[in-house]
């Protein structure tokens, strides 16, 4: 009975199926949010409103020939998609939706949760620097480079700002900060910085609009995914779509107050603050143009970082006053 | 230099109808003067074959089917025409023989489909009436 | 460490196929070289084999961006052989289309420069806007592209008072859309940190490498062939010349926009004072001999055809030579000591129309100097020679 029960755990919900159809439901909120905001229409004609969009490019692309280079790294190159996948639907389960009980930790919330999460979150970068180098393709490695070249620049200013909610609340555990913000909602304001130093930090893990330097179409040809094709390409665009819907889900608990309220209204709390900040992503991608890689490291280091920095003094400083 | 300088606008069209046409469920309009294809109204064709010579695609044919009797078959090769209109200038006759019609979606399967042929007799020229002589009428 | 990338022919950077290998060290490029003839259609000889007036459809699809620039530099030249002049009313209804031209391939510039950089969204813009120009101009003329109005002694179709009512409309939203990208395009911060300071050409180096158009413009040399050499009416109507100072992409995007702005104020002059009369004169069948050269400025530059004709009626020699060809050699210059995510923002800032620029081939002997046309059938010979006794490579970079 409870090998049954955790199968459909793993298969249906929170498992495979529910990341399938949120992740896919998050991608076509995020393109027709776009669409509008160019004043266009997005997907219209798959399904109603064109909610089957990304369901459908996934299945074409699951039917497309699936060309290995001949000096690529044949064990890399297949396995990397599957690992990449694996690492962010690990990532989901850490989210303080399902299944925790505040009183007592449980294998998916435990004291230093964020932490592991954070570090969750790192392996999808890592898997396209792989997925680039094994690639062997000019343009690829190029790609490849500028992905680790992107990561010395946004992860120590979102390390720093997701961790300061941390230090207001007084714990690692993301169901206690969660349920720490649930009960002081105003305590987000002096957060507000960080808030938004942590939502431009997201856009560039997810390599989105005005950090898509690394899989940059009219530069470099597709960068870190310029050879794959067919089901790996799909298993990898079903990875990015993932991270974007954990990484918001990270921010929501972290900084907005969680997902209160039981197994229903968590559910509804969770859908809806995810989306709130899938449509601040979506803004960020459509107000602005792309920015070379070393103004990147440059607008990171001299903003970003110093602005974290700040967020982080702030919340030292209230909570001294607070005791 | 302003921080997301275009932040206003692009928030304004997020409550504006998008600027697409979802063809093909909703038709355009063309205008009036819009150079679709070219047809042509066998009844006042003279044979002239200003057409041929002037189409820069070598888009009409006009084959004699008997002397005899003046009949004489056009056809017009929409696979080949460039959709120009000179053919329509070049003709000499008032009102013109050839006229462009206001079709774009023409597709078909095969190049042969899209060749459209006419089988007349020949249109007789009325000689313009000469000033102060009433003896020069047509022959109808 | 120096390695050779090559873009192109194929690449999502470029609308049309040409070569581009780059000398790389890093991510900055050290040398460029253009290889040209992927779009070689042999126009200039099958024009030979066609009337004066079937000439003009074809030179107007030599391009078709700038099509009426080709057909009007064609045809401008043609009457000259033929000695005819147009009436007044035909040949500014000619240059209203040429300048409604300009404004639909400076638009379409915009937006290809937008989406070059990664700025989406000014590019879905911009081409919206250019929607009221193509609608304006498939009134005026009967098609989106390829307007086909021109004719040998004047223009094929007039205009009436509701057309130029509308046409007046359309010119009021489009000047209020354009200041507005103006105001708005040259203060976003990331879209100004891609294109300032990139792809900088000095004024000395425009002049000795005969940039021309927005190009030399932009590097602050006042060289317009509408000033120079007034053609058609040019001469009678009031407007400045565009230039900029500072030689990058960012000056090249202000002397475009400040370019729209002048052709607005053309549009509406040609409008209010469009005389009255016929708006052709016919054209004879043949040309006497004799040989003209015949410039206009394109939205890319001037355009300069050269026409001979032997006393038929059909043409001995035409040359086209397209303003991107005098482009290429300024942009091996600024592609040097660019970064490699540059490289589409640099290309696409001469606006390149590639099929424009595809003339014949002509061989240089490196050794000896010697110059020679080869024909198609004989480099495919040498080819087909060299494939047979060249051995297979492994690790081959370019097959060249």
């Amino acid at each position: 009975m409870a090998i049954l029960k955790t199968l459909l755990y793993i298969l249906a919900y929170p498992g495979f199926l529910f990341i399938f159809v949120y992740s896919t439901f998050c991608e076509w909120f995020d393109r027709k949010v776009y669409a509008h905001l160019q004043n266009r229409m997005g997907p219209t004609h798959t399904g109603r409103w064109g909610i089957l969009q990304p369901v459908a490019d996934f299945v074409k692309l699951l039917a497309k020939e699936d060309i290995v280079p001949e000096r690529a790294d044949k064990t890399l190159f297949t396995l990397l998609p599957v690992f990449g996948i694996a690492a962010v639907s690990t990532a989901m389960l850490l989210l303080p939706v399902w299944h925790y009980d505040l009183a007592q930790p449980s294998p998916n919330s435990f004291s230093g949760d964020i932490i592991v999460l954070l570090y969750i979150l790192t392996l999808p970068t890592l898997v396209f620097f792989l997925a680039a180098w094994s690639s062997t393709s000019f343009f690829s490695t190029i790609g490849g480079a500028r992905v680790l070249t992107m990561l010395f620049g946004y992860e120590v200013p979102l390390f720093l700002a997701v961790l300061s909610p941390a230090i207001m609340a007084g714990s690692w555990r993301l169901a206690e900060i969660a349920a720490f913000f649930a009960h002081k909602p105003l305590l987000i304001l002096p957060n507000i910085i960080g808030f938004i130093v942590s939502v431009i930090c997201l856009q560039a893990k997810l390599e989105r609009t005005p950090f898509d330097i690394p899989h940059a179409e009219t530069e470099i040809v597709g960068g870190t995914f310029t050879e794959y094709s067919g089901k790996k390409l799909a298993l990898f665009r079903l990875m990015t779509d993932v991270e974007m819907v954990v990484g918001s889900g990270l921010i929501a608990a972290a900084f907005l107050g969680g997902f209160p309220g039981g197994v229903l209204l968590g559910f509804i709390h969770f859908v809806i603050k995810t989306l709130f900040i899938i449509f601040l992503l979506s803004l960020i991608r459509a107000l602005t143009s792309r920015i070379r890689i070393d103004q990147v490291i440059s607008f990171s280091w001299k903003y970003l970082a110093p602005l974290a920095v700040l967020q982080l003094l702030i919340t030292i400083v209230l909570k001294g006053f607070s005791r | 230099m302003r921080i997301a300088a275009f932040l206003p606008e692009i928030l304004r069209h997020l409550f504006k109808k998008p600027a697409t046409v979802d063809y093909p469920f909703v038709k355009l309009e063309v205008p009036k003067d819009f150079r679709g294809t070219p047809f042509l109204h066998p009844e006042l064709c003279i044979v002239c074959r200003a057409c041929v010579r002037d189409c820069p695609a070598e888009a009409i044919d006009i084959l004699t089917v008997s002397e005899a009797d003046k009949k004489f078959k056009m056809i017009i090769h929409n696979d080949r025409c460039i959709h120009c209109a000179q053919c329509v200038e070049s003709c000499p006759t008032t009102p013109k023989a050839l006229e462009m019609d206001h079709l774009f979606e023409i597709s078909a399967f095969s190049r042969w489909d899209l060749k459209k042929e006419w089988e007349y007799v020949k249109a007789q020229v009325k000689p313009k009436a000469a000033a102060g002589t009433p003896s020069a009428e047509a022959k109808s | 460490m120096k390695f050779t990338v090559p873009i192109g022919p194929q690449h999502p950077a470029l609308k049309e196929p040409i070569s581009l290998r780059m000398t790389l060290e890093g991510e900055v490029i050290r040398d460029a070289d253009i290889r040209l003839g992927y779009n070689h259609r042999g126009l200039e000889k099958l024009a030979e084999e066609k009337t004066w007036l079937q000439n003009i459809y074809l030179t107007e699809r030599i391009c078709g961006i700038c099509s009426h620039s080709h057909a009007t530099c064609y045809t401008q030249g043609v009457e000259k052989l033929m000695e005819i002049e147009p009436p007044k009313r035909g040949i500014y209804l000619r240059f209203l289309v040429a300048e409604l031209e300009r404004v639909h391939s400076h638009l379409l510039w915009l937006g290809v420069a937008g989406h070059e950089a990664g700025f989406d969204t000014f590019f879905m813009y911009t081409w919206r806007d250019r929607e009221v120009v193509m609608d304006i101009l498939e009134m005026v003329s009967g098609n989106r592209v390829h307007y086909a109005i021109n004719t040998l002694g004047g223009v094929r179709r007039d205009i009436d008072d509701l057309q130029k009512k509308k046409i007046l409309d359309s010119l009021a939203i489009l000047r209020q859309r354009t200041e507005y990208y103006l105001k708005i395009g040259a203060n976003e911060p990331s879209f100004v940190a891609r294109i300032a300071g990139v792809g900088h050409l000095s004024k000395e180096d425009a002049l000795a490498l005969c940039a021309v158009g927005p190009m030399a413009r932009a590097s602050d040399i006042a060289q317009d062939v509408r000033k120079d050499d007034p053609y058609g009416m040019y001469g009678e109507v009031p407007f400045e010349v565009a230039t900029a100072t500072t030689g990058d992409v960012l000056g090249r995007v202000v002397v475009r926009v400040k370019e729209l702005m002048q052709s607005y104020n053309i549009i509406e002059f040609l409008l209010k004072n469009l005389p009255d009369g016929p708006v052709a004169v016919r054209a004879p069948r043949r040309a006497k001999p004799n040989e003209v050269v015949s410039r206009y400025e394109a939205p890319r530059g001037e355009n300069i055809h050269y026409i001979r004709s032997n006393g038929t009626d059909k043409p001995e020699r035409l040359k086209v030579r397209a303003p991107t060809l005098a482009n290429y050699p300024a942009t091996v210059v600024m592609l040097k000591n660019g970064f490699i995510a540059d490289i589409p923002l640099i290309f696409a800032a001469i606006d390149p129309c590639i099929c424009c620029a595809e003339r014949t081939v002509t061989l240089v002997d490196g050794r000896s100097g010697q110059e020679n046309i080869v024909l198609m059938s004989e480099l495919r010979r040498r080819a087909q020679e060299r494939w047979k006794k060249a051995p297979p490579k492994k690790d081959a970079v370019w097959p060249f």
